[in-house]
């Protein structure tokens, strides 16, 4: 007598499970406690991340830009300026140094900043002469503005 | 694919490779292909015609050609750091393996990750660092000599 029904109950059920579990731990091995080691708490904790990192892109930038925003201030403060009239007077004077260029000038070439505070503080007396004065002055050398043709 | 997730290098270069002389970086090329198969017909077209051309153009690569039965014809290229890399190439033309192999030979070995910043500098401040006694007066004068008491 051969038995033949009970090989005909094995079943193979899926031979990949591993590596798909793997696939999602993979992203998990940093996370902390538990979700870096079971599967059901991993695929959760993973999904938020890759979430957290979608709309990371966009905050990177916003904040990227106020660390900026606030190095300079600090900067112009050292030299007895405020941030907001820095801006104002460099793009016054056609200086289109962006925010970035400018806090790493602030940071690596200290002299060269404070050149640009000055350029700054000379427009900006410049248009307080040109504000207040009786219009007997000339006007400052800052404040041409070029005609191209 | 998280930031943290995921590994990330600096740019950078192997050794300020061609400040001076440069020196390609690919060690050696294995083609592994099959004779028979009918995914491989690139392959052996294209050593039929360019491999001896492309081991001549470069002569510090070594390059190896294998055929044995495989499924899946692959170039395998390693470098001088070590890093290998394989790319299948199953039903590409001998034109198409001959620009994959320019490819590979003008990468350097490192490895194909996310690259943090575009930039690299060895020398980032000529001016000197800010720190915080950069732009403070000094309290003290000049620093000088004792005078002797007559």
């Amino acid at each position: 007598m051969v038995f033949l029904t009970l090989s005909c109950w094995i079943r193979s059920r899926g031979p990949d499970r591993y590596w798909k579990v793997q696939e999602v731990l993979k992203h998990a091995r940093h996370f902390r406690g538990r979700k870096n080691r079971c599967y059901s708490l991993a695929v959760l904790a993973v999904r938020r991340a890759f979430v957290y990192a979608t709309k990371a892109r966009k905050l990177k930038k916003r904040n990227m830009r106020t660390l900026w925003i606030s190095r300079i201030a600090a900067a112009t403060r050292e030299h007895g300026m405020k941030y907001p009239a820095l801006m104002h007077n460099l793009t016054k004077s056609s200086v289109q140094l962006n925010r970035r260029v400018i806090s790493d000038l602030a940071v690596t070439e200290p002299r060269s900043f404070l050149s640009l505070a000055k350029l700054a503080r000379a427009r900006q007396q410049e248009g307080f002469r040109a504000a207040l004065g009786d219009g007997k002055e000339p006007s400052g050398v800052l404040s041409r503005v070029v005609m191209l043709q | 694919m998280t930031s943290r997730g995921t590994p990330s290098r600096f740019l950078r270069s192997v050794l300020q490779n061609g400040v001076g002389r440069y020196v390609c970086q690919l060690k050696r090329i294995s083609i592994v292909f099959s004779k028979k198969a009918q995914s491989s017909l690139g392959a052996r077209d294209f050593i039929e015609e360019g491999v001896v051309d492309y081991a001549n153009k470069n002569p510090g690569t070594v390059v190896y050609v294998s055929p044995q039965p495989c499924r899946v014809p692959k170039i395998v290229a390693e470098y001088l750091n070590g890093n290998v890399r394989e790319e299948t190439i199953t039903s590409k033309t001998s034109q198409q393996i001959s620009e994959l192999l320019t490819k590979l030979t003008n990468q350097s070995g490192l490895e194909i990750i996310r690259i943090r910043k575009p930039f690299h500098t060895d020398s980032p401040s000529i001016q000197g660092l800010w720190h915080p006694f950069t732009n403070r007066p000094p309290s003290i004068g000049p620093i000088r000599p004792q005078k002797p008491d007559s």
